[in-house]
């Protein structure tokens, strides 16, 4: 494996070369681990909900957490009319959720460390968030950047912020989750290399810095995922309960 | 086989005190979920900025007013990101 850290993060096509007019539409790695997520998690929900028991077993204990888990973070940050939307946002978080988890994996190429694939992510979501607003409050939805009480001198300051407040969303939504985990991973890679050239007498120091990371990683795999979910929960709620 | 209704009563009160617990550990378990908000206000503030100065960019160009509407949006984007910061924390003291 190569020693700089940043080369994990390469992408390269494997297979055929496709091409369809001036767009490259190869199969790529980050294309396998993508399908790999999918498959992953609809392997495992087919095999937990095989056998539906009323005391369950430790896989389908672990779908039913899961399930519940999103359920719970909906109807406590988006209410109840954010239901119809559920399986949406389960399938976001476990999307996130489980490629975050397959990059922990040695070798393994980490989905979400790429700008472009959290980015679209989030524009897919701020899009069908203001489709919804719009669907369900028509042209009044407009009021969401018409805070109330705010004297009229300031309104036209308070009218440009508020709206790039609303554009920097999806900004905001897919820089937090790629640089957290393009930044842990290039750590680990990095307190890895250390291990390499300090040796068997110095490389311990690193080696545990490179334990405890892995252990941190995990837990930043699945704040990330959680954050994903529940922002969108909450501009989700920002569209559904209009009360600005 | 025929139970007594005391028993019952006895074990409705048992229940009763055990889901009791199960809230109570579960209220505990929130503070995870203001961790997660807490993680959003660092992104909050660059993106922002980012967006507002990249609205001001390609307006100077259309409108051809370099460095006007750029400069402008800088600080509206910065006065944006602290709003947002603030909200935020907001959110994460009414929780």
């Amino acid at each position: 494996m190569a020693a700089n850290p940043m080369s994990q993060f390469e992408v390269y096509s494997i297979g055929p070369k496709i091409q369809i007019g001036s767009f490259d539409l190869s199969f790529t790695n980050s294309s396998l681990f993508m399908v790999l997520t999918v498959s992953v998690i609809s392997l495992f929900f087919i095999a937990a909900t095989q056998k539906k028991s009323l005391v369950p077993n430790k896989m389908q204990l672990i779908a039913e957490m899961a399930f519940e888990f999103v359920s719970k973070m909906i109807s406590e940050t988006a209410g109840k009319d954010a239901r119809p939307y559920f399986p949406f946002i389960l399938s976001l978080f476990l999307f996130v959720l489980v490629a975050n988890l397959l990059g922990m994996l040695p070798y393994s190429f980490t989905v979400t460390s790429h700008i472009i694939v959290t980015f679209a992510l989030a524009f897919f979501i701020f899009v069908g968030v203001t489709l919804v607003g719009f669907a369900r409050h028509g042209i009044s939805y407009l009021k969401l950047f018409v805070p109330s009480g705010v004297p009229i001198f300031l309104l036209p300051l308070i009218i440009v912020i508020e709206v790039i407040s609303y554009l920097s969303r999806p900004v905001s939504l897919s820089v937090r989750l790629f640089a957290n985990m393009m930044a842990g991973h290039t750590m680990l890679k990095v307190f890895g290399g250390f291990v390499v050239s300090l040796g068997i007498l110095g490389g311990w120091l690193p080696l545990g810095f490179a334990v405890a990371l892995t252990g941190l990683e995990l837990l930043v795999a699945f704040i990330q995922a959680y954050v994903f979910a529940i922002l969108t929960c909450i501009y989700l709620n920002d569209a559904l309960n209009l009360h600005h | 086989m025929a139970f007594k209704m005391k028993d019952i009563k006895e074990l409705d009160s048992k229940i009763k005190n055990l889901s009791k617990k199960t809230r109570k550990v579960e209220s505990e378990s929130s503070s995870s979920s203001s961790l997660g908000i807490a993680m959003k206000l660092s992104s909050e503030m660059v993106a922002a900025v980012f967006v507002a100065s990249l609205i001001g960019y390609y307006l100077d160009k259309w409108l051809e007013t370099e460095p006007f509407f750029l400069i402008i949006l800088f600080f509206l984007g910065a006065i944006t990101g602290i709003l947002n910061v603030v909200r935020t924390s907001k959110m994460i003291n009414k929780e």
